[in-house]
């Protein structure tokens, strides 16, 4: 409850801090729009080309491009605006003020800054996602709609875990915006199947830089795709990956410690 | 008086937790092991940045060395010292974000860098040259995030915020964006942030910074009286004299992290600094009075003595019935010069 609380406190804030910059919600819309719609034009060129793509119909990816850009939302609105923060404030010194709380340190270092607009991406994901669905005729029954939520919420935890660690780096290299930058054009590529990649790429989508199993496994839930191997391996790499990253935040916290004097 | 320099070795290490005292630090009871830190180093040029992305070189720093001291409920210590002296790394050991690698350290029977949410709850830190207000939303929505994560009750903080409203005069500042802010009223803000949870212990590292003579006054009377209705305890880390004088009847201070001074302020003033200076402006240029004291410096028509403390009546009262005088003050040397005779000795 307490958590819940301080989640909608810094909700509230994100939205107060947007409305200091009003034009910035347009800004965002218009991008969101432009983006969505290079990305329909980019999937019309390919399948007017050839009917499968790796295996996918042209319906599939569009529900796969609803995916990519829902979590592209999160990870943009949450994530990566916290742990730019909390980079910042390491390497400023501000981030004493939040280890002084009595909360969690980890937990306020992650929803520290919310970008609020980019809620746009999440919702026109969501629409993009029910409007492929709508258009196949509904075929998912409740094993593949919960399945899915299963793979979405593992993938998120993943994506996060993993941004978490990079992030915590800074507590030993102080400036590392660049890795970050190199996950963000990672990312790009999970807007198709990663099946679709030379195998080497794929091992690196998959383990190296966990897109697969934030996008493309829960896309494969609902088109019927998902294999119990990669919904056990998701739920099995999503604890792994939750464990690992407190791990190393406590290491970090204890080198931020030690450096900061 | 005064405590001696140096004190000696503690035989009182079991008072950890006695209603006594409020703070006990000592990071490092047998010298030989003074805590350290790495830090990263690198020599300047272009090369050398270059050679850093492959290997980093790094040294150990000890911040703290001979620092021991305990500090009891509703006491205000003044920490002094040049930058560097390691004041900042003490406040921070106190308020748990350095790990001591030797000795103990308690404040309110906890260990600071457990970080107990108890402990956490009844502590603040308020650093006069980082801020914790967010810059572009209005200040009572950050209060109000130190409300959510302090978990204050509305009731609570409603009176909380009145008693502060009514020492700092907040009322106007309330609504807006803290960008908007002097940096007066940040710090007035700041302060009032960093309270609405009722600490016991305040750690304050340079407050005033940078605040203007008027703005200086007004956050030390605030700081005065919020230790006189709550009994809080307080450190207080200063480069401004006038902080100390009005706060602190107690000073440590430290250099190279070693302590050079632990006592009482009076003691530290006429220990270290038995003169004072008097500055005379005269209708006469180039005045000769040597008589009077050492002259200092004589520019114009204006001329600094140092005399005796003991003296400064007496001088005081010739001066203005020889000589034509415009204007006479009288001063105590300035931080700087008292805490150099500390370390000269």
């Amino acid at each position: 409850m307490y958590y819940l609380k301080l989640i909608w406190i810094f909700f509230r804030i994100g939205l107060l801090n947007e409305m200091a910059y009003r034009v910035n919600f347009y800004v965002q819309l218009l991008q969101s729009l432009l983006s969505l719609g290079t990305a329909i034009a980019g999937l019309a060129i390919v399948f007017s080309h050839t009917d499968t793509l790796g295996g996918w119909e042209a319906i599939d990816i569009l529900a796969l491009l609803g995916v990519f850009m829902f979590v592209g939302g999160v990870i943009g609105m949450v994530i990566s605006p916290s742990m730019s923060q909390l980079m910042d404030d390491v390497r400023l010194g501000i981030f004493d003020y939040t280890l002084t709380k009595p909360c969690d340190a980890q937990f306020l270092a992650s929803i520290s800054q919310i970008r609020l607009w980019r809620i746009i991406d999440i919702l026109l994901g969501a629409g993009v996602l029910i409007a492929a669905l709508i258009y196949r005729g509904l075929d998912i029954g409740p094993r593949e709609a919960l399945a899915f939520a299963f793979v979405l919420c593992t993938g998120g935890s993943i994506i996060y875990s993993f941004w978490l660690m990079l992030a915590t780096l800074t507590f030993w290299f102080l400036r590392i915006e660049n890795i970050l930058h190199i996950f963000q054009s990672m990312y790009e590529a999970g807007r198709w199947p990663i099946g679709i990649y030379p195998h080497w790429l794929r091992y690196i989508l998959t383990f190296l830089v966990p897109v697969a199993f934030a996008i493309t496994v829960p896309a494969e839930a609902l088109s019927g795709r998902l294999t119990p191997d990669s919904l056990i391996t998701s739920g099995l790499l999503c604890v792994f990956l939750v464990v690992i990253s407190r791990w190393f935040w406590k290491r970090g916290l204890k080198n931020y410690s030690g450096a900061s004097a | 008086m005064g405590h001696p320099i140096l004190p000696p070795s503690t035989p009182h290490s079991q008072k950890l937790t006695s209603p006594q005292t409020h703070i006990t630090f000592r990071p490092c009871p047998t010298p030989p092991t003074s805590p350290s830190y790495e830090v990263p180093q690198r020599e300047p040029g272009l090369g050398a940045a270059i050679k850093s992305l492959v290997s980093r070189t790094t040294r150990d720093v000890e911040a703290v060395k001979n620092i021991t001291f305990d500090v009891a409920p509703g006491e205000i210590v003044g920490f002094l010292g040049p930058n560097g002296a390691g004041k900042t790394t003490t406040l921070k050991m106190l308020s748990g974000l350095l790990h001591p690698t030797a000795g103990e350290i308690s404040v309110i029977g906890h260990t600071p860098y457990a970080r107990h949410k108890d402990f956490l709850n009844r502590i603040t830190l308020v650093m006069g040259q980082r801020n914790q207000l967010m810059w572009d939303i209005p200040v009572a929505d950050s209060f109000e995030r130190n409300r959510a994560i302090y978990r204050i009750s509305h009731g609570e903080y409603n009176k909380t915020l009145d008693e502060l409203n009514a020492l700092l005069d907040l009322s106007d500042l309330l609504s807006k964006p803290v960008r908007n802010l002097s940096l007066g009223e940040r710090m007035k803000c700041e302060i009032a942030a960093a309270l609405l949870h009722r600490p016991q212990v305040l750690f304050l590292d340079e407050p005033t910074i940078g605040l203007d003579v008027t703005m200086q006054r007004r956050i030390r009377a605030f700081l005065g009286e919020y230790n006189r209705r709550h009994s809080a305890t307080v450190l207080l880390t200063s480069h401004y004299m006038a902080d100390v004088e009005a706060l602190c009847k107690r000073v440590i201070i430290i250099h190279h992290g070693e302590l050079l001074f632990d006592g009482d302020l009076n003691t530290l003033i006429e220990r270290f600094s038995p003169h004072k200076t008097i500055v005379v402006d005269l209708e006469v240029e180039r005045a000769d009075l040597s008589a009077y004291g050492d002259v200092v410096t004589a520019e114009g028509n204006s001329v600094t003595l140092r005399v005796p403390k003991t003296k400064t009546a007496d001088v005081t009262g010739k001066l203005l019935a020889n000589l034509p005088v415009i204007d006479l003050t009288v001063e105590d040397p300035p931080i700087e010069e008292v805490i150099e005779q500390v370390f000269s000795n």
